[in-house]
């Protein structure tokens, strides 16, 4: 024996909808495509970002830490500094910014030039992890110097024109030094440096206790790198905190504003979805007008028929919702790789874009039910029950 | 007891104006078997819709057990309506996706009724109406009669005082339409319910309290026949 249902607003809804699923997935479409178009732009997006990100992670710093000075005297790449140091501590009190959750990496250095024979060297005391993380693009022969050692990192021009490898030793200004790692060519200022750890170079400048510069890899692809530098300035006095505009961050809004525009378009198809809901809602007003009138017949009152109508446009949001989260999910996985030459995993997205965007359809859905379910509302009872 | 006074319902057509109501003044009391006949466009119908409540007079007061329906807001009314008033068509009107059972089970619903108790309410009413066994067919699965039995049972679920019936046995044969009446009769008589049954037919008229006569939105003859009463 069948099993008889209790008489709820959902079970009209699904008993309706069950006769009628052609048209359930027809009046779904808008929405499906909008919220398709907005999962998976975001998810392509996302996934650019991810990998722009990583390119940004692998350029460097991108705050540089330096004493607020006038004078000049050593060039470090593109970078100046002065004469002028800045206490080591300051390397702690970066960390009591409001934005310390964004800060990466922050590597003290301290530059110096020294004599040897009839050449000047250009000496680089630095933390070695701090600095390999941030030049993540370092390949080192041998291993980085172990803090507090005689132990140097040459520069692959340093290293011929010292004719050192792994294992030789060198004595500068009388402080004999033990070469434990040999960079490769890098192409940068890097080629010709010594690099220290950074209270053995202090000692061979001649300089305990400070530093040139402060090398800060901030992680700002959700953070603006201009705030950062601002709150550096504000902690430590004396400094200058100098944002590095690079080409991915360019690169990144970019992407920005193609996902904003890709956003702007799902708004349009989103609307587009709500006027076909709404279309669909108001032919079923029409289509059931004699329904609705046997309903006011039996004394259903308007919350009643608006329970109804917003009962089918929440359901009716939330099938465009989830098949629009899937469909925008898998077509972003499916045409990653074969239009934009990248790997789209779904399992790196973060989760809040699917309950949004479900959310977004079914508040979409809402809204374009409200004419519909006042219309309904209006309806004359005895005009609809006179309706064949 | 029901009252209409002075009713009048007029229908705008362009720039005619309609009387489906002309004046009507009336009275039923409760318990009573009214038929109302006429040629078509009479307003019998229009009667029967103004005193269910669906339809507002454009002049004229109808009041119910001393509540002057149209004075309520359409929330009152709806309720009113759900408590007091049942219907039956001439079509039927079931809902088509709903079983027999389910249709019975709407006004329940609708009153807010505890859904536990909805089954068997309304497989009481269907009993009622002796149709307890086809209770799990959709419409389209019944003959007309067992489609307007569903109708009565529907309308009478929720204990209403009155039933409203419009044509209730236009679209069935002799003898299916005679067995409605006699349903109908059986409830008035047993239940006491109020009946007020617009027809075509004499034969189905003849054995009401009471007779109406309606012609062009008027109260042309109203006879009392109670000389038939068999209770």
């Amino acid at each position: 024996m069948p099993e008889v249902d209790n008489i709820r607003a959902i079970t009209l809804v699904l008993k309706n909808f069950s006769r009628r699923k052609a048209r359930l997935i027809l009046s779904s479409i808008g929405l499906i495509l909008a919220i398709a178009v907005i999962v998976s732009t975001f998810t392509v997006a996302h996934s650019m970002q991810i990998q722009i990100g990583d390119e940004v992670e692998k350029y460097g710093p991108n705050i540089i830490v330096t004493p607020r000075s006038e004078s000049i005297s050593v060039p470090y790449g593109s970078v100046v500094v002065g004469n002028v140091t800045i206490p080591e501590s300051f390397q702690e009190k970066i960390y009591t910014i409001p934005n310390r959750m964004n800060l990466r990496t922050v590597s003290p250095k301290i530059y110096g030039q020294v004599e040897y024979g009839n050449s000047n060297l250009l000496v680089v005391g630095m933390i070695s992890e701090q600095e390999a993380d941030l030049k993540k693009w370092w390949n080192v022969e041998g291993s980085l110097p172990q803090s507090d050692t005689n132990q140097v990192l040459l520069g692959s021009a340093v290293s011929s024109f010292l004719r050192s490898s792994v294992g030789s030793r060198i004595t500068i200004n009388d402080m004999p030094l033990t070469v434990v790692g040999i960079l490769s060519e890098t192409g940068s200022v890097d080629d010709y440096s010594l690099f220290l750890p950074l209270h053995t170079a202090q000692s061979l400048l001649n300089q305990p206790g400070v530093v040139s510069v402060i090398d800060v890899g901030a992680i700002c692809k959700d953070c603006p790198v201009e705030v950062i530098s601002q709150q550096i300035m504000n902690a430590l006095p004396g400094v200058k905190a100098t944002p590095i505009k690079q080409a991915v961050e360019t690169k990144m809004e970019a992407v920005e504003q193609t996902a904003n525009f890709s956003l702007l378009l799902a708004s349009i198809i989103l609307v587009v979805g709500c006027a076909g809901v709404m279309n669909t809602m108001l032919a079923s007003v029409h289509e059931r007008m004699k329904e609705i009138g046997i309903f006011m017949s039996l004394g259903a009152d308007t919350i009643h028929l608006y329970k109804i109508f917003i009962l089918e446009s929440l359901i009716l949001g939330l099938i465009g919702g989830l098949i629009g989260c899937f469909v925008g999910l898998a077509s972003s996985v499916l045409a990653g790789p074969l239009f934009m030459n990248m790997m789209i995993s779904v399992l790196e997205l973060p989760l809040y874009p699917i309950p949004l965007s479900i959310a977004l359809s079914v508040v979409a859905s809402l809204t374009a039910c409200l004419y519909p379910a006042w219309r309904a509302s209006k309806i004359d009872p005895v005009q609809a029950l006179r309706t064949v | 007891m029901i009252v209409m006074n002075d009713v009048t319902k007029i229908y705008e057509m362009g720039s005619v104006q309609v009387f489906a109501l002309d004046g009507v003044n009336l009275e039923v009391e409760d318990s009573d078997f009214l038929a109302v006949m006429g040629p078509s466009g009479s307003g019998k119908s229009t009667l029967l819709y103004t005193i269910g409540t669906l339809l507002t007079p454009s002049k004229g007061d109808v009041t119910i057990d001393g509540k002057s329906i149209y004075k309520m807001n359409p929330l009152q009314r709806a309720k009113f309506r759900r408590e007091v008033i049942g219907f039956i068509f001439q079509t039927f009107e079931l809902i088509p996706y709903l079983t027999a059972l389910e249709n019975v089970m709407l006004p329940l619903y609708l009153s807010g009724v505890a859904t536990t108790k909805h089954e068997d309410i309304a497989k009481e009413a269907l009993r009622k109406v002796g149709l307890a066994l086809r209770a799990l067919h959709k419409p389209t699965e019944l003959s007309g009669g067992e489609q307007q039995r569903v109708s009565i049972a529907r309308g009478i679920v929720n204990n209403p005082r009155i039933l409203l019936a419009d044509e209730p046995t236009g679209n069935l044969d002799q003898k299916t339409g005679n067995e409605i009446i006699q349903l109908l009769h059986k409830l008035n008589d047993k239940d006491g319910l109020t009946i007020i049954m617009v027809t075509h037919d004499p034969d189905k008229a003849r054995l009401s309290d009471k007779v109406l006569q309606m012609i062009d939105g008027r109260v042309v003859k109203d006879e009392e026949q109670t000389y038939q009463k068999t209770r």
